[in-house]
Parts: C-alpha cells; structure tokens; sequence
C-alpha cells in the first residue's frame, strides 16, 4: 500500500505551526499588508509632528514626549485594523478561504493562526511606529517635552500591545461578519465613532462607559493614567474586547459552511 | 478509499444530497456524473470537510477529512480552480500551501514545473486563463503527494492537449493505486477516463456500477444498416423480424436492428439479394446511457417548457 510508506516518511509538520506558516506566507504575497504598513508609518509621522507643534505652539504644559504616539493611536489603530481584516475578508471575496480550510481543516486554527501572525505584526509594527512617533515628537515639541527612557519604553511597548489586540478583536469580528463593509462599519463605530460621541455628549455615565471601550482603555493603560483605573485593567479591558471578538467569529466559523 | 453512509445534505426545504451511501475504491478512477443540481458539488465539499453534512458521514480512509493530521498530504483536491487570490503568484500560493502542511518547499517547483506552468510561476493568478488556472488547481492537488484525489470538473476550460493530459495523468495515478473521485461533464471524457461510474440525481444515488455494465445495462449495441431501396428495406426487416430480431426505422434509408451482429445482418440481406449502402456496429455511449438513466430526474430540464 502507497499510504503505508507514505505515513512513515512524513510524520512532522501541519498543526497550529503549519496553519501559521502558512498565514504568515499569505500576508507577504500579496500587498496590502505593505500598504497598511506604509499607511501607518504616514499616519504615525504626520500626527505626532502636529500633536507635537500644537503643544508647542499653543504654550501646552511639558508632557512625556510618548504621550504623541500614545495619541496616534486613534489612527493608527486603523491601519493595523484594515491589515488584520483584509487577510480575512480578502479570503471569502476571492472564495480562497476554501483552499486555506483545505489545507488547515480544523477551523479554529485557522482563526488562531491569523490572530497569532496579525497580532504579532501589529504588535512590532506598533513599537516601531511608537519609536518613529517619539523621534518625529521630540523634533516638533523643541523642548516642551520630557524624555525619560523608562516610560517611553514602556509606552512604545504598550502601544504595540494594543495595536496587537486590535489586531486580533478585528481578525474575530471579520470572521463573524465577512464582507468588508460591515466589519469597517463596526470596527469604525465601536473604535471612533463611538467614543468621540460619548466624549463629546460627556456625563459621568457616558463617559464611564467610554473608559470601557477599547480606545479610552488602551489609551488610560498607554498614558500611565491611575484613575478611573489602575494601568493593568485598561489593558485587560482592551483583551477582553478582543476575546469576546474571537469567540464570536470562532463561533461563526465553526457553524457556517465555507 | 472513500466511504460515504448516509451523507444527506438539506439547506432549508431542499434535500440537496440525500443518503448516498458508497465506497470509493482505492486504484481506479471513479467518474461521478449527474445532472446540474444533483448534488455532486455538496457531495465533495462534505467530503473535504467545507460543509457539515445535516447527517451521515464522510470518511478518508476511515477519518472526517478534518481528523487528518496532513489533509494536502492524504487528499488533492480540486474543487473551484479559481478559489485563490487573484494578487498572488502561483508559487506563492503553492508555498503557503506546501507550509500549511510541513512540505518542503522545494516540492513547489516541482509540481510548477509538471503542470507546465514554470515560466508563469511569478505571475499574478489573476492574469491566468481558466486552462492555467485548472493546471494550477491540479498542481496544488498533487503537492502533497496524496493517496486520494477528489477532481470536480478538471478538465473544464482546458484545451484538447490539457484534456488529453488530465486524463492520462488521472489514469496513471489511478494505476499507482491512489483512489481518484471525478466528476465531469463530458461524457466522452468520462466514457475514456472512468473505471466506476456513480450517478446522482436530485440527491439520490441512481447509479454505483463498472463502466462496462453501465453501458451494458442501459442501451444494447445496435446495428444500422443503410437500404436505399423501399421495397428491399421493407423485406429485410420483415427477414429480421421473423428471425427474432428487434428492427426500427433509423431515419431516412436506415434500419435500426438490435439483437443481431452486423454479420448476421449482412448474410441476411444478402440472402434477400437486397443492395446495402452501409452496414455498422452502433456501441453504447456513456452519454446515451446517462441521458436514459437520468431523464427522469433532470431539474432544469428544456423539454417541459411551451
């Protein structure tokens, strides 16, 4: 029998670390994960020059410089959103996600293998962007800013956590939706839209609220804020948006043919 | 080898594939035929694990396609050739198939390179034709070096030499003992390339039978034999007729004469002294042998309408 010799040369590979590899092939193929990318970088730069000449030239007090990447995070996040979505949406508008459940059957692999890969570039990306923002900050404030190496280490860091767990909540909540209009509609509302309607509206209940979207979380963990929270919740908040995203889609996944 | 028990697909009101049950063996080519709608599409995506069955079960040598450990290792599949990303190169797309399932790289030129589509390896897969598009379909089935081979439709766009090649290669690795499940269209196709023949009709099995009794079992071979005059015409069928023979008008000058070689029918019509124009074997053919078995259960039909 063909199948008896063929079992006893190939017994390795496949698994959660074929499905990645075959994910993190996936993403460098095609372009758009280079577009998001130079997309961010254009982002980052253009916010953190004006965030840092507007607190100069509007006499603003003497921040951390990390605060202006911190800060760009409200675009930035979008662009690491849109890498995240299109290795999901891009899959059921060519039908290719049928070859990708060809090869990784297990449907929740598939799932785990793209939040794993998007997560961990969104991840880099974030601190690189975070090391960018601080670099083009520190030229625009000219000296109204602090430069402490501890905590903007620590901001660049959680930057790229955050944008890992964007990363993530928005691979669940593609694989939930499917067609890229809606996952940009919620991913733009439940990101944005949202909270700069409850900020703007403002009240104490409006604004708690807002403290447990994803952005003002991220945002309190990112600036060192001590209230309404202590750093670590903002952060486990964000993680909680995006477990919940991941379950969603997970649950969609499984149910619905391919 | 293939086992389906029971496999029964339903999406609302529709039963779309209703409790098909059968092997599929391993070393022969086994053609699954049936009419638009039949089912056989829902079939194989149940096999490959895309669509859950609403009951029954489709086993790969004994496992749910989603149990193996290296499905593109055990199954090749070719089901929509043009289910990729239209952006990426055909070596792309094969790489991160080959890494899905721990296969060496390098295995990726060399299945490039058996399709003939070497040259067109960096090439965006939206710029392919649908002949290039098969041809990468194929190569990506035979990636993993797999036993079994589910083909929907393989030779569909592919040109004489492409279907020329899809059948010898699909005979060859039939002869290597792999098991190869294939539907198709084209029934000369599938009468040159097909050992067994499934048929599926509204869901429903219809047919699980060796090509050579499919044909058998459906329409007899006949003989037409061509008479220019009337009157001889009239008194070779009424020989034939006496003789026990089955005898029916074939249009024109022509007799349709059944249960009867061609030989028997030349002696006779020259013992009449009757003057033949023609005289031929009439084989069975699988698409008439199809069209006899499946009229009933045509979902489309063209006939009923007006």
């Amino acid at each position: 029998m063909r199948s008896a010799t063929r079992v006893a040369v190939a017994p390795e590979g496949g698994g959660l670390p074929g499905a990645v590899a075959a994910e993190w092939t996936k993403l460098w193929t095609v372009r758009a994960a280079y577009l998001c990318l130079v997309a961010g970088v254009a982002l980052m730069g253009v916010f953190t020059f004006y965030y840092g000449s507007i607190a100069r030239i509007n006499g603003h007090p003497v921040q951390p410089v990390g605060n202006a990447p911190v800060a760009a995070a409200v675009l930035v996040q979008f662009a690491v959103g849109v890498l995240a979505m299109t290795s999901v949406t891009a899959e059921y508008a060519t039908t290719s996600v049928r070859a990708t459940l060809l090869w990784v059957p297990v449907r929740h692999r598939v799932q785990l293998a793209k939040a794993l890969v998007t997560g961990a570039v969104a991840f880099l990306a974030g601190v690189l962007l975070g090391v960018l923002g601080t670099v083009v900050a520190w030229v625009s404030f000219e000296g109204r800013a602090t430069f402490d190496g501890a905590t903007v280490g620590g901001q660049v860091l959680l930057l790229g956590v955050y944008l890992g767990l964007v990363a993530v909540l928005t691979v669940g909540m593609s694989f939930a939706l499917r067609a890229p209009a809606g996952v940009l509609t919620v991913l733009f509302l439940l990101l944005y839209g949202v909270p700069t309607l409850l900020e703007g509206l403002g009240g104490e209940v409006l604004l708690t609220v807002n403290d447990h979207l994803p952005l003002a979380a991220g945002t309190h963990s990112m600036l060192g804020d001590e209230a309404p929270y202590p750093r670590p919740v903002g952060l486990l908040i964000v993680t909680g948006w995006a477990a919940v995203a991941h379950l969603a889609g997970r649950e969609v996944l499984r149910r619905r043919d391919a | 080898m293939i086992t389906l028990r029971g496999l029964t697909k339903r999406y609302g009101d529709t039963l779309a594939v209703d409790g098909l049950t059968l092997d599929i063996e391993a070393g022969r080519v086994t053609g699954f035929l049936g009419p638009n709608g039949a089912g056989k599409s829902t079939t194989m995506r149940m096999i490959l694990g895309l669509d859950h069955p609403t009951g029954g079960t489709a086993l790969i040598d004994g496992r749910p396609y989603a149990a193996l450990r290296h499905p593109v290792r055990e199954v090749g599949a070719l089901l929509d050739a043009k289910a990729l990303h239209p952006a990426r190169s055909a070596r792309g797309h094969l790489t991160a198939q080959a890494r899905s399932n721990g296969i060496a790289v390098s295995r990726v030129d060399e299945v490039l390179e058996l399709v003939g589509l070497m040259s067109v390896a960096r090439k965006r897969a939206g710029e392919f034709s649908l002949g290039m598009y098969q041809r990468l379909g194929v190569a990506g089935a035979l990636l993993g070096d797999p036993g079994v081979l589910v083909f929907d439709e393989p030779v569909n766009g592919l040109d004489p030499d492409g279907v020329r090649w899809v059948r010898e290669l699909v005979r060859s690795l039939a002869a290597e003992g792999r098991t190869l499940f294939l539907s198709s269209h084209l029934m000369s196709e599938m009468q040159l390339t097909a050992d067994q023949l499934v048929v599926v009709g509204r869901g429903k099995l219809l047919a699980d039978t060796a090509m050579p009794e499919f044909l058998a079992g459906s329409s007899p071979t006949a003989v037409r034999v061509g008479v220019p005059n009337a009157e001889d015409r009239r008194a070779l069928a009424g020989q034939l007729v006496r003789n026990g023979a089955e005898v029916e008008p074939g249009g024109g000058t022509e007799l349709v004469v059944r249960g009867r070689t061609a030989g028997e029918v030349g002696d006779a019509a020259h013992a009449l002294g009757v003057r033949l124009h023609e005289l031929r074997t009439v084989s069975a053919s699988l698409e008439q042998a199809y069209m006899e078995l499946t009229a009933e259960s045509v979902e489309y039909g063209a006939g009923a309408a007006a």
